[in-house]
């Protein structure tokens, strides 16, 4: 097991090797924009030697070569196997460990800036409870100042995910954690629709959609499915309605919109909110559905499959009994927070132990942060899974490939491939371990400035003693 | 039938000698053993380094030997922990478990009076999961919605025995002071004073002054009355003038939420104006920053290691603070605030490894033998020292490591917690555990953000 051979080595393998060297290598003018950073890949080789690779998909490689070219992988292999090219810029990674940008599965990085100020989060719109015509990319900022935060410790992807307190808040974006621009750190715009179910989407429940005393419509569990069926019924009438009327004349259909959602002006029959809602009910996207406790869970699956959606779950911190049945879901499952609380009953480690015990039933199993400042932490969640027995290699994928198939980008993330886009991490011991330190990211192959505003203030106020 | 006192070694150097040695699953006796012997264990001290296959005696519930070797009695219990690692229970100097929703009595800005004691249970479920966690001593703590809010209790986490029986023996008494943004928010908002920092520190000041005059009013009386003067008659007694008092006779330590760099120096000012100290500044994201001032002022600090960016006044938070400060002479320790990250608070100083480079010596002080100084109880406990109590806990690996598991934790040398044992793993509690309140979940800390 990889991770044995880390156990209380770590003084060992800190040796500053790294960093320094790596910024000589042509990215003096990155330095002053360690925000905004760009991304368009440069000619030539980078060539990473020596290091432990970890490549997910192919075992660890001890003093391995990575060759990044064109924003890509190039080759991985042992040093025996890869040619270091003349004129590569090479990086020495030896007593370095080397693996692929991680994937956090859930977060509202760019949504919300300081959590307490109102101005600065654009996190969940709760005037309606079902607007899957919302998109996160209206309102991501680029320019968080979570995100440099969050690629200092090696995270290289996101999802972008509006709050939970709707029963369908909206779509999601996978970002890059690093780019010139808003545009060019979107790399897919509607990547899946958030849906929720349970306590956090009722009115006048707690949280975001609290309302005045006695709430309103949906205020219970059965309203909130009842007026998701609604909407889902409404949006196949349209689907249906729209097949049929584009094989009509245009202007005979009037104004026979179906209900839901706020129709378009003018007695237009396009509706955003339908619309928004067709790739879901064509299964050619996924819902992420969000459920903490057992009988929830059971009830949404219920719901989702009453209408075949793609589904890949979504929390189930709190769904230990029915954890057999969720396998014969045959789903993959984003379980967490892993630092969630257990039930009245529940033993202690009973959440810890839920990555662990849908491994061992087959599940595909990802972690994610959920959150905005603490999404530098999510190889720490996976090393903790790892504590309460889920093994080490699928530790180490639930937070890169994993992610990366659930969300159809496995062809670009996820591993140490050739073809992949270069996404690369260099730390100087395990990447799941509190105490090791990331030395240098890359992101399309260029060395990110290990630059952050925090690093900044430490910096300015290292004592001088 | 005088003892033999055997010499015990590592366990190579004993092998075939005399001692049943306890398997590890089988020792769940609840009676404390009069002498229990931990050995082959890395042993973290706290206090003078950590010890290579090193041996922990615990003679009626105190620490009689650490080291290499140690002298325990023929009939002693021994665990053989070999390739585990052994360290002082965890202390949380800042938490708010177990004390329901009366985390905050927020109708007034000054409330020295209220004690937390009266809001604790002792059967909340927090306390348990800290528990497993290696926690054996928590400071209780008012929140912060008032400048001056209520005093702390301080417990042994005996989860499963009684309120009383888990109260800290005579450990002295602190009271929780806040500042900044949570005061002034939870007046502001009702058009009350305070609802801005100049509000704040006026409520306070105006504190101290009556506090004055009636501690000279009783300074007065008692003195009439140690000169004999019979018809001396007594001041109206006041409670929270009384505990106000108290402050300024130096009788209370005093732990003061506070999270920008120029607080600390108005908090101190005003220490020093009414003459008390400041035990620690909780929080205290922005102390990297005029450390070295207030590690002359004696002040420790009790913060998160890596939270910033929930309100403005984290916005500064950086990781690196606690090494920083420790490096300016700041005495430092990690604290939860939270349910959650009480639970894990020897992952918290792992980090430290990371941000700015702590020994793991360094790292292991910051939620032990530092938070028992916050607290008023490291003569008793905080670190594997001899005749301190036996608060002890056996861990699978490194505790610093992202991978460590708490697998025993005794106090007073008594077994609290074996993740061994079926159903909770706990030795002593039995019955139904209390949901938790406030500071259940970081959710709730962030909506209310006053505790």
């Amino acid at each position: 097991m990889l991770r044995i051979l880390f156990v209380g080595r770590f003084a060992a393998l800190r040796t500053p090797v790294l960093a320094t060297s790596l910024l000589v290598a042509g990215s003096s003018v990155l330095l002053a924009q360690a925000r905004m950073v760009d991304t368009t890949p440069a000619a030539g080789t980078i060539a990473i030697t020596g290091g432990k690779l970890l490549t997910i998909t192919r075992g660890v490689i001890e003093n391995g070569v990575v060759l990044i070219e064109g924003g890509k992988i190039a080759a991985v292999g042992t040093a025996a196997s890869v040619k270091v090219p003349k004129g590569a810029t090479v990086v020495d990674a030896k007593g370095m460990t080397v693996y692929p940008g991680l994937f956090d599965a859930e977060t509202r990085l760019g949504l919300s800036e300081i959590g307490s100020d109102r101005t600065t989060n654009d996190t969940i719109e709760t005037s309606e409870e079902i607007f899957p015509q919302m998109h996160v990319y209206d309102a991501f900022h680029a320019e968080s100042e979570h995100i440099p935060i969050t690629r200092y410790n090696g995270i290289t992807n996101a999802i972008v995910a509006p709050a939970e307190s709707d029963t369908i808040p909206g779509q999601d974006s996978l970002i890059q954690l690093a780019g010139r621009d808003r545009d060019s750190m979107l790399m897919v715009k509607d990547v899946a629709l958030a849906m929720n179910f349970g306590e956090a989407p009722k009115r006048g429940a707690r949280g975001e959609a609290a309302g005045p005393a006695g709430g309103r419509y949906p205020s219970t569990r059965m309203g909130e499915i009842s007026q998701m069926r609604q909407a889902l019924l409404d949006a196949q009438e349209y689907m249906a309605r729209r097949a049929d009327t584009s094989k009509k004349p245009a202007g005979e259909e009037g104004a026979a919109v179906p209900a839901g959602g706020r129709g378009g002006a003018g007695g237009s029959n396009f509706n955003l909110r339908n619309e928004a809602l067709i790739p879901y009910l064509k299964g050619e996207k996924p819902v992420v559905l969000g459920a903490y406790d057992g009988h929830d869970v059971e009830t949404a699956m219920a719901f989702a499959q009453e209408f075949h959606l793609k589904v890949v779950l979504s929390h189930l911190t709190r769904a230990n009994d029915i954890l057999d049945k969720v396998a014969s879901y045959h789903v993959p499952v984003i379980v967490g927070p892993i630092y969630d609380l257990p039930g009245p009953n529940e033993r202690y480690d009973a959440v810890y132990s839920v990555p662990g015990e849908l491994a061992k039933r087959g599940v595909k199993v990802i972690l994610a942060s959920y959150n905005v400042s603490n999404s530098r932490n999510l190889p720490y969640s996976a090393g903790f899974a790892v504590a309460y027995g889920l093994p080490y290699d699928e530790a180490m994928k639930s937070i890169t490939l994993n992610p990366a198939e659930v969300f159809g980008v496995a062809d670009k993330l996820g591993s140490l491939d050739v073809g992949k886009i270069a996404n690369v991490v260099i730390a100087d011991g395990d990447p799941l371990d509190v105490r090791t330190s990331v030395k240098q990211v890359y992101i399309n192959g260029v060395a990110i400035p290990m630059e952050t505003r925090q690093t900044k203030l430490r910096d300015e106020y290292w004592p001088k003693k | 039938m005088s003892p033999s006192i055997l010499r015990l070694a590592p366990a190579s150097a004993i092998a075939g000698v005399f001692l049943f040695s306890l398997d590890m699953a089988a020792a769940q006796n609840s009676a404390v053993p009069a002498d229990l012997v931990i050995k082959n264990a890395t042993v973290m001290t706290a206090s003078h380094g950590t010890i290579q296959h090193g041996s922990v005696w615990l003679h009626n519930g105190k620490i009689a030997g650490v080291g290499a070797m140690v002298s325990a009695p023929a009939g002693a219990t021994v665990i053989d922990a070999t390739g585990k690692y052994v360290t002082p229970g965890i202390i949380d100097p800042h938490s708010h478990s177990a004390l329901g929703d009366d985390v905050n009595e927020a109708t007034s800005p000054v409330t020295p009076s209220m004690m937390m004691i009266d809001a604790f249970d002792n059967r909340d479920k927090a306390l348990y999961l800290a528990l497993a966690g290696g926690v054996t001593s928590e400071l209780l703590l008012h929140g912060s919605a008032n400048m001056i809010g209520g005093q702390a209790v301080v417990i042994k986490n005996k989860f499963g025995l009684s309120k009383e029986e888990m109260l800290f023996p005579n450990a002295p008494r602190s009271i929780k002071f806040a500042s900044g943004e949570n005061p002034k928010r939870v007046y502001g908002t009702r058009n009350q004073l305070p609802s801005t920092r100049m509000g704040n520190f006026e409520v306070m000041r105006q504190a101290f002054e009556d506090a004055k005059v009636y501690r000279r009013e009783w300074d007065s009386y008692n003195d009439k009355l140690a000169k004999g003067d019979k018809d001396a008659k007594p001041p109206h007694r006041d409670l929270k003038l009384d505990a106000l008092a108290d402050i300024l006779r130096g009788k209370l330590l005093v732990q003061i939420h506070c999270y920008r760099s120029d607080e600390f120096l108005t908090e101190e000012a005003i220490a020093q104006e009414y003459g008390f100290k400041i035990r620690a500044f909780h929080h205290a994201l922005e102390m990297y920053k005029v450390g070295g001032k207030i590690a002359a002022d004696g002040t420790a600090i009790a913060t998160f290691t890596d939270w910033y960016g929930g309100k403005y006044e984290m916005w500064d938070g950086i990781p690196w603070n606690a090494v920083m400060s420790m490096r300016e002479g700041v005495r430092v320790a990690l604290k939860s605030d939270s349910n959650d990250h009480i639970r894990r608070l020897n992952q918290e100083a792992g980090k430290m490894v990371h941000y700015g480079g702590a020994t793991e010596d360094e790292a292991i002080t910051m939620v032990t033998l530092n938070p028992a100084w916050i607290m008023g109880i490291d003569d008793k406990t905080g670190s594997l020292d001899l005749g301190k109590d036996g608060d002890v806990v056996i861990w699978n690996m490194d505790p610093l490591s992202t991978y460590a598991r708490a697998e025993k934790v005794y106090i007073d040398g008594e077994l609290f917690f074996d993740s061994s044992l079926p159903g909770f793993g706990t030795t002593h509690f039995s019955g139904v555990m209390h949901g938790s309140g406030f500071g259940a979940g970081e959710d709730d800390d962030d909506e209310q953000g006053v505790n």
